[in-house]
This record gives structure tokens, sequence and C-alpha cells, in this order.
């Protein structure tokens, strides 16, 4: 068997307005951790997407042990022993973990399912690489990391010899992402090839032995992860010289509260307690950052404070002002405002144009609005004018659908809707996700810029890195409580992961 | 009270059946992510059809496998409209009711010269389809979740994309179980002609719809279907009793009245697939 | 205008239509020219044909208005049928019980039409709003619960039956009446309400803050709340407003053109205008136009029937076909790709 896996020669794919990959050649060996390092944008998913059979290049080839071939759909890819664990997980959470892996390739008594061989089959798979999980339970029961191990599972079951981690890191804690790096060592051990498919370069450093970059489509270079250092990744992902932290100059705070949330408590979708009584303060010229993996209950927590949700229990104030339960609206002109966790659902209604999309929240107000049966066009496309030079959207034109814009650019829209609103306060969950790095920047840049006019700002982020980065103080998150609290520097990356994993820690 | 008789529970089974039908053909449709309120139309379809068929072979096997045809096409047609063609699910499944109806009564004026009925024709006897429908039932509530393929069908409505990246067809997937649909609304209308003996432009009133309720009183399973679906048989046919005492047509109220209230009750916490009447577009940039 | 370019896909599906509709006349025996020529001519052949096409039109301006309104904000309102009977009813009751000077008493009328309507809306507008029940199905349910009740109300032995001869009510007063436009037809009034009111809806939906809020709880639920919309407020706002706008085409039927109410006065009205709203792609203005077209259809189709060349419901499956044509965005999509990889071919 030829020592490579896969090569991918001059792949090229073009989306609609957008050429993701522009002639990228790639190649992996057997018994390696092939790291595929860009900004977000960059064509790393796109490319493995199409090793995967869920696109088709435009024009290249790709090689599998030595062969030619054309990988037309997963079902190819799969019977080639390509498998696949992606960002947002393909799993079914009503379904249970045997279900899950088992669809496509059920093993059957008869006409039947039979479930007892299956999770029999997956007990041995667990022993085999120690990815520990329990076969009948739902995955809507399971923790963020144990479904990622479901995934893992999935692949393997399907006979992947060849395993893709799309930024698999991104959910995990600091010890998940240790536990991961573990089992991608056993699976190199056992001869297989992986892709690891990341935009944190320490990661990619320390699990990879070579490292592929991506650049605007482009493969920029790809070198033995023993002779790369972090600047030089830097470099070649970006290619100008790299503001990856920014260090916040100290800012003397007033001692105002403008945020304040008191004993909370708020039920999730499912009615599951998720939020319990949580007490923070946000005061002025401060970011307080909210740390955790996903899914402990902080989601639930920004929409209880911006009033998309009600609490069962506590209360929220702004300024002197109790705003428990009151709408966005009134919310908003009380000095609150959301930069919400998902542009394309809450942030922007696609189908509006640009002008109507920068009035959200405000199209009752004057000068907009005069009652509910009068509107002022004028009024609207100076304002949308106005948001659009001050932060540079870069947009078709002002009646052009919001769908039309890039992503970073959308967010530079919210950014500019709700920042130039003069808030007391700024609510922001995940405000870079899906960013690449420039567009990181800008938002960095504007939160900084209002927390030295005397913003306080709330960042709920699962980048740790970023929370660190920004925070003046920075509480940890876990199973709904807030489990420590801490000034910048108090504490590091280790002991933060570990409350985030609900180890050791006082309950604040 | 002569109103409440066994005649009243063995009528309320046979009244259910049309609905049942239907609520089953729906819920494989909107298990695989497809919702079809066209089956109204398709039911009217397959009477039609069965009707024709009838009146001019003379055999009412052979009306039936026409009334099944004819609503498995009209499903593809939907299936494609809807899958392939990415219409609005809901906009499509009216237009193919609005076309049936035009089609009925052009048809029953053509080949017979009368507008929106049929002289009566040669019917098999409508308790055989009952047990059809029944025997179908069980089956389904075995398959959908004891199944490879049941457990294929789950995985398409909740989460095409997974579906797609364990090898599915997704697209191919909602195209047969939206065929299978119409095929069972093609029955129900089938049944309808066998039970009335002739063809009325009316005589499917509204039952698809109430189908499509039962369906989701059922919470999306076979047998729990049945049961809401026998509730609204029961009423259909109390009601016929009632309007010796009552002004028929507030006794012929009542079927949707019940209907209403039932879903008002309801308050939507049916697990509804999560990807129902989302178009699934294979290549996402 | 961008709607203009957006009419270029309506008018093509017109044409596919038409011709699946030659295909239909052919097979079942008649004469494409013949049925095309009456067709035209009944619906535009002279002042009166066309006044009779706006006649038909009228009503199904209105309907094709709920429909719309509704969709504008993510809603199906199937139930115009039975909003209109209500409406239409309870306009004849005002029509013959008050005494009131001439052109109040038809807006009084008109105002009872919308108000009951409005409540036939308003009633599966809440049930979907506050208990998520399906308002395909009870709107379409409660169609059926409407036409019965307005039909025992004129029935023998109904508390309205008016005449012996027919399921009617007496004739409304004078007063109330819609003057006729043209002498010799039944065109009325009704038309120029309805098309006032079109406008009206535009700009309601598109120059009001509440016609932005009902569009985006009808584009992205999600990012409405966050705007600080209520969601189910503009739901109950927008099937009630179908609901009413329904119950004036009612209205406007018995006032303009029957002058009473009449057990199963409409021939279907409210399923065109379900047509007409989707004809018109929800845009106010279009739905002017897409109920013209539908009336054309239905006064055509009363042409080739009296002419003896086809039934008139050749016309409804015409208008059948022409709607499930509009309805697939991708069409138009794929045929353009398929005049252009035939272009190609050719060059070679």
């Amino acid at each position: 068997m030829p020592a490579e896996a896969v090569r991918m020669e001059g792949i090229v794919k073009t989306f609609p307005g957008v050429l993701a990959n522009a002639g990228v050649d790639f190649s992996l060996s057997w018994g390696e951790v092939h790291g595929l390092l860009g900004e977000n944008g960059a064509g790393k998913t796109v490319l493995m997407s199409i090793l995967y059979g869920l696109y088709q290049p435009d024009s290249g080839r790709i090689f599998v042990r030595g062969k030619e071939t054309r990988i037309k759909s997963p079902h190819v890819a799969i019977e080639l022993g390509i498998g696949m664990v992606h960002q947002h997980f393909m799993l079914v959470p009503r379904l249970t973990v045997a279900e899950n892996i088992a669809v496509g390739w059920e093993p059957t008594r008869g006409p039947l399912f039979d479930r007892r061989a299956m999770v029999k089959k997956i007990k041995a798979l667990v022993d085999q690489y120690g990815l520990a999980v329990d076969p009948t339970a739902r995955v809507e029961e399971l923790s963020v990391g144990e479904q990622q191990r479901v995934e893992i599972l999935k692949a393997l079951y399907r006979g992947a010899e060849v395993l893709i981690l799309d930024e698999p890191t991104a959910v995990l804690a600091e010890q998940e992402v240790e536990a991961l790096f573990d089992t991608i060592r056993t699976l190199k051990e056992q001869g297989k090839a992986v892709v690891f498919i990341t935009h944190k370069l320490h990661e990619a450093l320390e699990i990879c032995d070579r490292i592929t970059v991506l650049r605007k489509g482009k493969n920029v270079g790809t070198l033995p992860a023993s002779e790369a250092t972090e600047e030089q990744l830097a470099e070649l992902m970006v290619g100008r010289e790299v503001v990856f932290t920014i260090h916040p100059e100290p800012v003397e705070s007033e001692g105002r509260v403008l945020l304040q949330v008191e004993s909370l408590s708020a039920q999730d979708d499912r009615g599951v307690l998720a939020v319990r009584e949580v007490s923070l303060e946000v005061h002025d010229h401060e970011i307080l950052g909210i740390a955790g993996v996903q899914g402990n209950g902080q989601k639930e927590l920004v929409e209880v404070i911006c009033g998309l949700r009600r609490p069962t229990g506590g209360r929220v104030l702004v300024g002197d002002a109790e705003v428990t339960g009151q709408s966005p609206r009134r919310l908003g002109a009380r000095g609150l405002v959301h930069i919400p966790e998902d542009r394309h659902l809450r942030g922007l209604i696609l189908t509006f144009s640009v002008e109507e999309n920068s009035i959200l929240g405000m199209h009752r107000d004057s000068p907009f609005a005069v009652g509910p049966w009068i509107q002022s066009k004028r009024a609207i496309s100076i304002h949308a004018r106005k948001l659009v030079e001050q932060f540079s959207v870069s947009v078709p034109t002002l009646s052009a659908p919001a769908r039309t814009l890039s992503g970073g650019n959308q967010q530079r829209l919210i950014l500019a809707r709700e920042l130039t609103r003069g808030p007391q306060a700024v609510v922001a969950m995940q405000p870079t996700r899906g960013l690449d790095v420039g567009g990181m920047e800008f938002v960095w840049e504007q939160f900084l810029k209002m927390r030295k006019e005397g913003v306080g700002i709330l960042l709920v982020s699962m980048d740790l890195d970023e929370v660190m980065m920004l925070s003046d103080r920075i509480a940890v998150m876990y199973q709904g409580k807030i489990v420590g609290v801490f000034q910048r520097g108090e504490a590091e990356k280790r002991k933060l992961g570990l409350l985030m994993l609900g180890g050791q820690g006082e309950v604040a | 009270m002569e109103i409440i008789s066994l005649n009243l529970f063995i009528s309320a089974l046979r009244l259910a059946t049309p609905i049942a039908l239907v609520a089953l053909g729906e819920t494989y449709s909107e298990r695989a992510g497809v919702i079809n309120v066209g089956v109204e139309g398709m039911a009217l379809a397959g009477a039609l059809s069965c009707a024709i068929v009838a009146y001019f072979s003379g055999s009412p096997v052979l009306a039936l496998i026409a009334a099944v045809a004819v609503g498995a096409a009209l499903g593809a047609l939907h299936a494609i409209w809807s899958v392939y063609l990415r219409a609005d699910h809901v906009v499509s499944g009216a237009a193919i009711n609005l076309l049936v109806m035009g089609f009925a009564l052009f048809l029953t004026r053509v080949i017979w010269g009368w507008r929106g009925t049929s002289p009566s024709a040669p019917t098999m006897n409508a308790w055989i389809l009952v047990g059809v429908g029944l025997f179908l039932i069980a089956l389904s509530q075995i398959y959908i979740f004891r199944t490879p393929w049941g457990l294929r069908l789950r995985v398409v409505g909740e989460h095409p994309r997974a579906a797609d990246t364990a090898g599915i067809n997704v697209y191919r997937t909602r195209l047969i179980y939206t065929v299978l649909n119409g095929a069972l609304c093609g029955l129900a209308g089938a049944f309808l002609f066998n039970n009335l003996g002739r063809f009325t432009d009316g005589m499917v009133g509204g039952r698809g719809f109430i189908g499509i309720a039962a369906m989701v009183v059922g919470n999306y399973r076979p047998l729990p279907a049945l049961l809401a679906a026998y509730l609204f048989g029961f009423v259909d046919a109390l009601q016929m009793r009632l309007q010796e005492y009552i002004p028929s047509q507030v006794s012929l109220m009542l079927p949707y009245i019940l209907t209403v209230i039932v879903l008002a009750g309801f308050l939507g916490r049916a697990q509804v697939p999560k990807a129902l009447g989302k178009p699934y577009v294979k290549e996402q940039g | 205008m961008k709607w203009l370019k957006d009419m270029g896909p309506v008018v093509g599906a017109i044409l596919l239509a038409l011709a699946v509709g030659a295909i239909v006349t052919v097979a079942t025996g008649y004469s494409v020219a013949a049925v095309f020529r009456e067709l035209v001519r009944g619906a535009f052949g002279g002042t009166y044909q066309f006044a009779q096409t706006l006649t038909q039109a009228t009503p199904i301006l209105f309907t094709s208005l709920s429909f719309l309104i509704a969709f504008r904000c993510g809603l199906f309102n199937i139930g115009a049928e039975g909003q209109l009977y209500l409406g239409a009813f309870a306009a004849a009751w005002a029509g013959f019980t008050f005494r009131l000077p001439p052109v109040l008493h038809t807006v009084v009328c008109l105002l009872f039409g919308a108000v009951f309507g409005g409540i036939w809306g308003l009633i599966p507008g809440w049930l979907r709003a506050k208990r998520g029940a399906n308002e395909f199905v009870t709107t379409m349910m409660l169609s059926y619960v409407a036409i019965y009740l307005t039909s025992w109300l004129v029935a023998p032995g109904g508390p309205y039956h008016g005449t012996q001869w027919a399921n009617q009510t007496v004739r409304i007063a004078t007063s109330a009446q819609f003057p006729r436009l043209m002498h010799g037809a039944q065109l009325s009034w009704g038309i120029v309400v309805g098309v006032l009111i079109a406008f009206i809806v535009w700009y309601l939906l598109f120059r009001t803050p509440r016609g932005y809020e009902l569009r985006a709880v009808g584009q992205n639920p999600l990012a409405a709340e966050y705007g600080g919309i209520n969601v189910a407020r503009n739901m109950i706002l927008a099937l009630t407003l179908a609901g009413a706008l329904a119950g004036l085409g009612g209205a406007a039927e018995i006032l303009g053109t029957h002058r009473r109410f009449i057990e199963n006065f409409s021939p279907g009205y409210g399923w065109d205008g379900i047509a007409g709203g989707l004809i018109a792609r929800a845009h106010p203005i279009a739905a002017i136009f897409a109920a013209v077209l539908m009336g054309a259809l239905r006064a055509g189709g009363m042409a080739i029937d009296r002419a003896g060349v086809a039934p008139a419901d050749l016309a409804a499956v015409i208008q059948g076909l022409v709607i499930f044509f509009v309805v697939a965005p991708e069409l138009i999509k794929y045929f353009r790709r398929l005049v252009s990889r035939r272009a190609k071919l050719g060059d070679n």
C-alpha cells in the first residue's frame, strides 16, 4: 500500500460570488496527523467537504490509495474509508447514540433493526479507542464533548481509515481537548490518517506532524510542524503581521454598575433549569467576560437579560432601573443593546434591505416613525447611510437585501446598528464567530472603543482565548451557575478550563 | 337513547378510515420532511378516478388500482415541485387542491354532462378497504420504529444533512414517501367512492385536512393517529344520527368544530420533525 | 420598479398554463381555437364583457388581499370562503335591518362585513398565536362552519329565510346598495372600493411601522422578536385583517351584485383569492391585476359555456394550471438553464 493515503491536485471550487478553493494541492500520508490551518473563510472546510463527497470540485483530481477517483457523494467517500466529523454535528438529538451511529449501515435480524447487535458493536469500538459513551442514551442528553465522541465513533464504525476533524476543539474545554488529542494519537498509532482542521496555531503545532496553510483559497505552504513557529504560521495565514493578541490599556472605572443580574434563574426550551441563581455586575469602562463550554446556560442567561426569555426568578437591572421581563425595545430605550449569537437567525432579516435592517428594534421610534401608521423613509435612508459609512460596511446598494452581504459585513451592520444607539451596556454573544481575522479585529476594536468611552460590556464567548484577551474580569459558568470570577491575569487557562468542566473552584 | 348503539361505533370505524389513511400518508411524508396539504385534492382525484374507471370498466378492483395510481402520480407531482423545484410546500399543496377541484368539475361535465357528480358505478365492499387500512397502519407502526428504513426515514426528516452524510439520498427519500402519501390519499378517495357509490365534488369534505389534524394529535405515530381519526369518525357518525333532532347544517358543523377544539387544546407540543417544510439544498456555500 | 421584473416568471407561468390548457382542450375533444376565441371575447370583447370581468374580479380582489396579507406574516388563510360568507350575511343583515341615509348605510354594512369576517379571522389567529394550532387547518374548518351556519340561517325554517322560492334573505334597503356603474351590467362601486382597499393594504404593508412589523414576523420571527416585535400580536392582527378583507369582499358582493344574501352565492371566490394572492406574489397592487385575470377566466369561462363550445370549468382548469406553474420558482431557472445549454451546444 503506498504511503500516501490521499492526494488532491489542483482543486478548484467556486460558489456564487466566492472562489473557495483556487487550485489547491494537498497530500496526506498514513499514520500522519496533518493540520489544515487557515482563518475563517480560507477554504479548509470546503476542501475537506470535497474529499468527503459533499461538494463536487469544478476541476482538479483526487487520488485515494494511489488510485484516481471521483467522490460523488459521502456514500462513496465512506466506501473509500474516508470519514468526517463536522463542526456542527450531524446528529439527530431525539434518537439514541446507537441509532445515530447505525443509520445507513444498520445490523438487521430479518426485516427488523437489530438493536442489541448494534450496542455490542459500539461497545467493542468504545473499548478499542477509549471513547466512552452510552449507546442507549439519547444524543440530546449528552454533553458536547460526548457528542463529539459519538461522531468519531460513527466514522470509525463506518470503517474510516482517513478521518477528517473539522475544528474539533471549538466546542471543547481545555481538558477535553487533551482527551481528544489522546484519541488522535491512538488513531495515529493504529495507522490511520487524520486531517485536523483548525484556526488555532498552538493546537496545530501541538498535535500535527505536518501543517498546510490555506489563505483565501490557496495553499500557501506545507511544512513539518517541528520546523514551524507560531509567527511563521500566522504570517502565512494572514499574509501580514498579525495582531492576534490585543492588549487592552487599563481604564479606570468610576464604580457605577451599569448592568446587574440578581439571583437570576431560567429554564431552557425543554423546561429544564438552565440558569441557577446567577448574580453578576457589569461596571462602567469594563468588559466582563463569561467563559464556559457551550450548553451551560449562557444562551438562556443572555436571552433573559435581553428580554427574549422569561426568568423563573431573580431580577435584571440596567442602571438603577429594574427591567426584568421587559421587551427588547424597552431595553433598547433604557440603554441596553444585544449583539446576538447568530446573525442570520436573530440579528438580521436576510430578505429585508440594508435600510430596513438598519432600524430593526428602533422602527417604531422617532425619527423613523410617528405612531404606528406613519413611517419616514427619508429618515431611515439617512440613518442607513450613516451606519454604512461609519462602520465601513460594504454593500451593493442600501436597498440590497441583507443576505447579499458577506458574513463580516453583516456583523458590521449589526454592530453599527446597535453600537450607535449610544448604549450604556452591551451584551454580546459569540460576536466573532465565523469571521476572518480582519473581521475579528474590527469587532474587538469597537468593543475596546466603547469600553474606553465608559460603556459596560458583557461578552459571552466559547472562545476562551478571546474572553481572556478582552475581559477585565472573567466569570466562569458551569451548569447554570457562576463557579468563579477573576480579575484579568488572576487565573490561567488551565484553571479556567478546569472550572469550565466542573472541577474545583468556589461558587461565586 | 337509540343514538348510542353498537352500530354507532362500527359506523365510526368506517367513517374514520379515510381520515386515518390520510393521516398515515401524511405521517410518512412529514416524517421525511415534506408537508403535503394537497391531501384533500389527492383524495378527491382518487375518488374521481375510481368512479371513472369503475363506470367504464365495470371492475371495482381496476378502479381501486387507478385511484391509488392517480394519487401516487399527484404525490410525485407535489414532490417534484417541493423537493426538486423548491416551491413552498404548503403553496404547492394548495395549488394541487385547486388544480384537482377544477379538473373534477370539468371532467364530470365532459364525461357525463353533470357538473361535479357522477352516476353510480360498480363498487366493492367498503369494509375491505377498512381492513386494508387497518393492516397498513399496523404495518407502518412497525416499519417506522423498528426497521432500518424507518430509521432512515426519521433521520431524513430530523436532520437531512446528517442523512446525506450517512449516504442516504435525501431527495429520493422525500420523493418516495410523498408518492406513498399520495397513494394512500388515493386509497382514501377510493374508500369514499365505494362508500357512497358515486362521485360528488364535495365528497372529501375537508377530511383531508382533518386527517392532517389527526396526524398532529397522534404525534406523527400511526397507531395514535388512528385513535385520533376514530374520534373524528365517531363525531361524524354521531352527527348523522343527530340530524333527526337538530338542523342538518348545525349537525354537519360538529366534526369541524371538534377539529378546531382539538387542535386548540393540543398546545402545539407535538414532536414535529425538525426539518419539516425546509427545502434541502445539497450544495451549500 | 422591481416587481415588474418579478412579473416575468408569472407571465411565463401563464403562457405555460395556457399551453397545457390547450392540450387538455384538445384531449377532451374541444376546439382550441373556439375555446380561446370565446374565452378572450367573453372577457374582453366589449364594454359589457369587460364589465362582467370586473364584476367577477371584485370579490376576488378582496379575497386575494385577504390571502396575501396573512401570507406576508407567514400565515396561510385558507378560510376566505367562509369569512366571505359571514361578512356577506352580516352586511345583508345590516342592509335590511337598519334605516339610515344612503352612503352612511352602505358604510355601516361594509363595516359589519369587515367586523364579522374579522372575527372569523381572529379566532384562528389567536389559536395559532397562543396555542400553536395550525392555521391552515383551523381556517379551513371554520370555513365549513361559516358556510353551514349561513346556510342554516336562510334555510326553510331558519330565522332569516326571506323568500319562499329560494334560500335567501329579503332584499336590502336601497340606501345600502352600491350604485351600478353601468346600465345593464352588474358592475358596481364595489370594484372602486376594492382598488382603493388594495392601495390601502399596500400602504399599510410597506409604508407603516405596523406593516414593517408584520412583514418582519413573516420573514423571520426570531429576528422580529429580537427587534422587540410582538410576534403573537402580529399573527393575530394579520389573520384578523385577512378575515376582515374577505368579509368586506362578501359585503361588496351583496351590496353591489345580489342585493340580498343568497345561499351558495359564491362560486368559489375564496379559492380564487388564494390563486390570486399566489399569482400576485403577495403584492397588493399586483393583486388587482391578478384579480382581473381571475375574473377574466371566470367571465370567459361562462362565455365558453354559453356558446356551447366547452364547459365553463375549463377556465377553472386553466386557473389551476396557472397557479401550479407560478409557484415553482426554480422552474423558470431550470428553463433558463435549459435554454442556455442549448445555446452553448448550438455555438459548437
